[in-house]
């Protein structure tokens, strides 16, 4: 009955594809294996109870309503509510159970995809919007949901429902079970039709749906388009049609549903009067009793409501699966930035970086970032790269900190190739101060720590005042309690800089990578800032990308970029003196306004 | 609930169907009664025809062939499906009708609300989260359907059935009925204090799973931060903890869950216990038959559904007033006045004399000004130009023209006439207007620049995408001007984006022409050709907001924004001689343009 009637061949494929995709949800189910088991065993006596009811019903009328028996009628009362309780308990049991298994394993598996998707190269967050990365850390995991909780337990104790159910029946009378069960043919048929057709009809209301739906979306969206354009009117018809057409859908949905409902009272009904009629029949002669009789009449109705849900939940298994793909598909991408084999990790770094040769692009096609870049920072040794928009400066950070691996040439840290070095200790060697999506929502303290531990309060509370920080930090309602908006919108710009400086101070880096913050701040945080930099390169190798007049001013080193080379090198006092060169050009564009704000 | 109540008037427009539905159903239960009688009596008939023992039957056959019992009890049978046939075809009568009805009110609903929604002013979508607009005219309009459907339909047939059943049993056994129904009040309660506890969870799961996601935003949109850190492991943690407290708050409803069928069933067995121990009894008195046990056994089963959906209906239908109390608010927003008490509907045409008249503007709910004081004149068939910083009301400005927003104090005029005096549908059919963000449809690139204008032909949005210097790319695509746009389709460029947004505007061939730094992602050659179309066509009025002063040092004025103001005006030449602003931009143009070319 789980056949579908589409071609063998897709089909025999899409077996494949589902045992193996089964075979690798197992392995999060696996430590749950022997609850699952115990689950199993529950669920398999409680099938047995269901149809035992029925049975003690027959004794209870041949035994001893027949023979006027009051003290046996009671008896098996008393043993019918004892059965009834305990397949409560079991059902109770069975499904918490299951459930918890489910939950569990759906536990492990988010935080697995979750931890993998952390993993992957930054490459990865650029060419997946993150909307995407996170329906899959969170709606393909709920789509789960329904198979791990309890869809396999609750088809395999449907089965065995219907087998005890068949058992009983057969026991009491062979004869009037193939009477009673000559239906069943029609009902799987009935099933079977009405499966094929509402898949589609469901596929269609899926359709519509979303159709519907992203129309709604997209006007709501371009209203001011539909209104500056006079097309009220216009869209209104568009938007009827669509709306009529998802109607039309649903109505198709009902004609089947009210067509199978009945269909299956009809079969079931219908199963009860050759019941009656062959029953009654045989209880004349003599070979069938009337408690019998009463528990064919009880066997039909269980009998049938499994079956008209099995494919029901066989269009769950089907959906699971798909989102289960999807997922795997997550979980075997590759890294692109790999750990080295034999990963270095240096006992002390003295902070001399070189860039030799380095070529690097982001995607195949397009033409290269870095062409040919060489250039060295002396421990200690502050630069400033300056450059228009788009001439390469921050694909030097990304290559520096290996959020993406240069193509040709290499960059080292103390000679040492740093595709060699281990990532946690490359990187936490850096103290990177990036200019976006730098503060989250969350307190002062977390945003310094991100949440270690081993960073007293009191480090932090040196290090905002070293860079003079904790001015505005003790402004604030509940100091380092304080919680940010989200992208730390409560706080200005130049805050905003500070804050990321105090969190580079108290991880105590050897180089110092910074973006600077484009925006203009007030004069007073201006020099803040301008101190704040000072203290923090000091003593550290740095390679900042200068947006600041006072950065570039006291740079050890100027490398003046243009289009994804370095052009010119030299101290500011030097570069300003070249006739016709860039970076006299991209003062006057950058720099020069600024020399009206400085103090 | 009293929200639904005002909904009614669709019952009233659908009253024959509902009526008619009403009917089916209750019609149906009275045969669906007809099961356990007619199988009672059959059994007693049996019981009767053993207990005389006046025929012997050797064979099963013997008995179904005889006259005698054979015809009783093909009688019964024939009965049996007679009625079930009736009841199930009524029951299929009762679904066409009633929740293809509710599907035919969600369809007005839904109507209504597209309909509201295109009449309301830009202020309401500039205020209000489109997420929960989205929401409103989706998914509260199914929770409201529910209310017509379903919540209708359970409600009905718990009355009926549970009243035909319980009648009939009463006047069959009312001792039985008694023990039969005695479980049953405590699982009508159970199932509504069940469903109510479903809900409240369901809303504390639905939160947390928010919280959830919000975690994955944040880490997977600051991974270099995390990364440049080293900050994995935490993250790991934070979204662990949030990952078990999900799964904490899903146990909790599993509790429930998993003690709610389970609990069902018990209550309905303990009827059937009921029913065996006190009916057995009366049995072995002679004061029943086997029969009515049957019976009994199945009324109380017709009767499980009915008594657990009413505390399931009742749930049901608070959630329909919530959803319906959200689109309330919603329709009950002022739509735009398009043509009020002062509107001069002899005005049908317009040249183009723009005027803004001491204009001041703030965006509702904010304190500050952002134009202040504004005032121009741009007569008919002039190019002006706006430059000015990010934020200096630039677009806001030409946004007052098409009346996406009323000034708050002043007027804009167009020959002479205060906008809000010319109708609506006049004042913006003369208005091509090329937005900032450009915003396509997803459909064809064909339908979106006829969008311009109603029953264009194909040589008309040639020519529009002609002069928009689109229709060599648009040649290209294997579909031509078939090409499907967005989601479904290709993705378009910034720039042919741009040009396609321009086409639409140009085929309305309108008075006033509005390009709000619509040409940015444009090549500065293209934007040349473009202009020159432009510059072709006389009695156009052309209003050109740029950052970039080689789209605008044509024009025939500048005007150039700040915080809101007018601070230098005049023409290209005029302001490259005061020094101020603008020629400050100009010169680092300039140096920008020098730099690209080394």
């Amino acid at each position: 009955m789980t056949s579908t009637g589409s071609s063998s061949d897709s089909k025999q494929k899409n077996k494949a594809v589902d045992s193996n995709l089964i075979r690798r949800l197992y392995i999060y189910l696996h430590p749950f294996r022997w609850l699952l088991l115990l689950a199993l065993v529950l669920t398999l006596l409680s099938a047995f109870l269901g149809p035992l009811r029925p049975y003690l019903i027959q004794i209870a009328v041949d035994d001893y309503m027949a023979a006027d028996d009051y003290n046996g009628l009671f008896r098996i009362t008393v043993i019918f509510a004892l059965v009834l309780v305990l397949e409560t308990l079991l059902m109770i049991a069975v499904t918490y159970l299951t459930r918890w298994i489910g939950q569990s394993t759906l536990f492990k598996l988010r935080n697995a995809v979750f931890n993998k998707i952390q993993s992957l190269h930054v490459q990865f967050f650029d060419r997946n919007p993150i909307g995407r990365l996170i329906t899959r850390t969170t709606n393909d995991i709920e789509a789960l949901s329904d198979l791990l909780s309890s869809g396999v337990v609750n088809m395999i104790g449907d089965l065995f429902r219907i087998i005890f159910i068949m058992g009983f029946m057969f026991y009491m009378s062979w004869e009037l079970s193939l009477v009673a069960l000559s239906t069943l043919p029609v009902l799987f048929y009935a099933t079977f039709v009405f499966k094929s057709k509402v898949r589609v009809a469901f596929l269609n209301v899926r359709d519509q749906i979303a159709r519907l739906n992203s129309f709604v979306q997209e006007h709501i969206n371009g209203m001011s388009i539909v209104q500056l354009f006079n097309r009220e009117e216009k869209e209104l018809d568009r938007f009827k049609k669509i709306n009529y057409d998802h109607t039309g859908a649903h109505i198709k949905t009902i004609f089947y549903f009210a067509l199978f409902w009945p269909a299956v009272e009809v079969l079931s009904s219908l199963a009860m009067a050759l019941v009656i009629w062959y029953g009654g029949a045989s209880a004349l002669t003599g070979t069938v009793t009337f408690g019998i009789l009463l528990a064919f009449i009880q066997y039909v109705r269980q009998f049938f409501l499994p079956i008209r849900d099995l494919s029901e939940k066989f269009n769950t298994l089907q959906s699971a699966l798909a989102s289960s793909e999807r997922l795997f598909s997550i979980m075997d991408t590759e890294n692109v930035v790999k750990e080295s084999a034999n990963p270095i990790t240096p006992e002390s770094v003295k902070g001399h970086i070189r860039f030799e040769n380095v070529w690097f692009k982001y995607n195949r096609t397009e033409d290269y970032v870095l062409k040919d870049v060489s250039f060295e920072v002396r421990p200690g040794e502050n630069v400033a790269v300056v450059g228009a928009t788009g001439a390469g400066k921050t694909t030097l950070i990304n290559v520096v900190s290996r959020f993406y691996d240069v193509e040709k040439g290499a960059v080292t840290i103390d000679g040492i190739d740093i595709r060699e070095l281990s990532l946690n200790s490359l990187r936490s060697n850096f103290g990177v101060v990036l200019q976006d999506n730098a503060l989250f929502s969350g307190t002062v303290l977390e945003n310094i720590t991100l949440g270690r531990d081993d960073i007293s309060l009191e480090t932090v509370q040196n290090a905002a005042h070293m860079v003079q920080a904790d001015r505005f930090i003790k402004k604030l309602p509940g100091e380092y309690d304080f919680v940010l908006a989200e992208r730390g919108a409560s706080l200005s710009m130049g805050q905003r800089q500070l804050l990321c400086f105090v969190r580079a101070m108290v991880y105590d880096p050897t180089i110092i990578i910074l973006d600077e913050a484009t925006s203009n701040v007030d004069s007073e945080t201006e020099s803040l800032v301008t101190a704040a930099m000072d203290k923090l390169m000091k003593g550290r190798s740095s390679i900042v990308i200068a947006h600041r007049l006072s950065t570039i001013q006291h740079a050890d080193k100027i490398l003046v970029m243009h289009k994804g080379q370095i052009r010119e090198t030299g101290t500011h006092q030097h570069l300003i003196t070249v006739e016709d060169g860039i970076y006299r050009r991209l003062y006057e564009l950058q720099y020069k306004d600024q020399a009206a704000v400085m103090p | 609930m009293r929200e639904l109540f005002k909904l009614n008037h669709y019952f009233v427009r659908y009253k024959w169907s509902i009526i008619l539905g009403t009917l089916f159903l209750t019609v149906s239960n009275m045969f669906l009664v007809w099961i356990p009688v007619l199988i009672r009596q059959s059994m007693d008939a049996v019981e009767e025809l053993r207990a005389t023992g006046e025929h012997h039957y050797d064979t099963v056959f013997d008995a179904i062939f005889s006259p005698e019992a054979g015809v009783v009890l093909a009688e019964y049978s024939v009965y049996l499906i007679g009625a079930v046939l009736i009841y199930g075809v009524l029951l299929f009568l009762t679904r066409q009708t009633l929740i293809v009805t509710s599907r035919k009110i969600e369809y007005d609903i839904r109507n209504n609300i597209f309909t509201h929604l295109q009449k309301l002013p830009q202020s309401y979508f500039s205020r209000t989260n489109s997420g929960d607009i989205y929401v409103r005219a989706t998914e509260d309009v199914m929770r409201v359907r529910e209310y017509f459907g379903p919540g209708f339909m359970y409600t009905i047939n718990t009355i009926t059935r549970a009243g035909i059943i319980i009648t009939i049993m009463i006047l069959v056994n009312p001792e039985l009925t008694f023990w039969a129904l005695l479980p049953l009040p405590f699982l009508s309660v159970m199932a509504y204090w069940v469903s109510g506890f479903i809900h409240d969870r369901s809303n504390e799961i639905q939160e947390q799973y928010a919280r959830l996601a919000g975690r994955a935003q944040e880490a997977f949109s600051s991974i270099r931060l995390i990364k440049a850190y080293v900050r994995e492991t935490y993250e790991s943690k934070r979204f662990e903890a949030e990952s078990e407290q999900y799964r904490q708050s899903k146990l909790k409803l599993d509790v429930i869950e998993s003690l709610f069928h389970p609990l069902l069933s018990l209550f309905i067995g303990f009827s059937v216990v009921l029913v065996i121990w006190q009916g057995g009894m009366m049995v072995i008195e002679g004061m029943a038959t086997v029969g009515n046990l049957a019976e009994f056994i199945i009324y109380v089963t017709f009767l499980t559904w009915p008594v657990a959906s009413l505390g399931y209906t009742l749930n049901l239908l608070q959630r329909s007033a919530a959803s319906q109390k959200r689109i309330a608010m919603l329709m009950n927003e002022p739509e735009q006045i398009s043509d009020g008490d002062g509107s001069d509907h002899a005005i049908s045409h317009i040249r183009g004399d723009i005027e803004f008249h001491n204009v001041s503007f703030k965006y509702p709910d904010t304190a500050e000004y952002v134009l202040e004081n504004i005032n121009m004149r741009i007569p008919n068939g002039k190019t002006v130009g706006i430059v000015g910083r990010t934020g200096s009301g630039k677009t806001t400005l030409v946004q007052l023209i098409p009346r996406l927003f009323d000034p708050d104090k002043g007027e804009v005029r167009i020959d002479g006439n205060d906008i809000k005096k010319i109708p609506l549908l006049i004042l913006r059919k003369n208005i091509g207007y090329v937005p900032q963000e450009t915003f396509l449809f997803s459909d064809t690139v064909g339908e979106n620049i006829a969008f311009g204008k109603e029953s264009a032909g194909t040589d008309e949005i040639e020519t529009a995408a002609e002069k928009a210097q689109v229709l060599d790319n648009i040649m290209e695509f294997d579909k031509k001007f078939d090409t499907v746009l967005g989601e479904r389709g290709i993705t378009l460029s910034g720039g042919q984006k741009q040009r396609t947004a321009i086409a639409r505007a140009l085929i309305r061939k309108p008075s006033i022409l509005i390009l709000d730094d619509s040409l940015s992602a444009v090549d500065t050659k293209t934007e040349d050709k473009i202009n020159d179309y432009l510059r072709a066509e006389t009695g156009r009025t052309t209003l050109i907001v740029s950052h970039r002063i080689s789209s605008i040092n044509n024009a025939d004025h500048i005007y150039v924004l700040d915080e809101g103001k007018i601070i230098e005006q005049g023409t290209h030449q005029d302001l490259l001689k005061d020094g101020g602003y603008y020629a400050s931009m100009y010169k680092k143009q300039l140096i920008e343009k020098e730099l690209a070319e080394i």
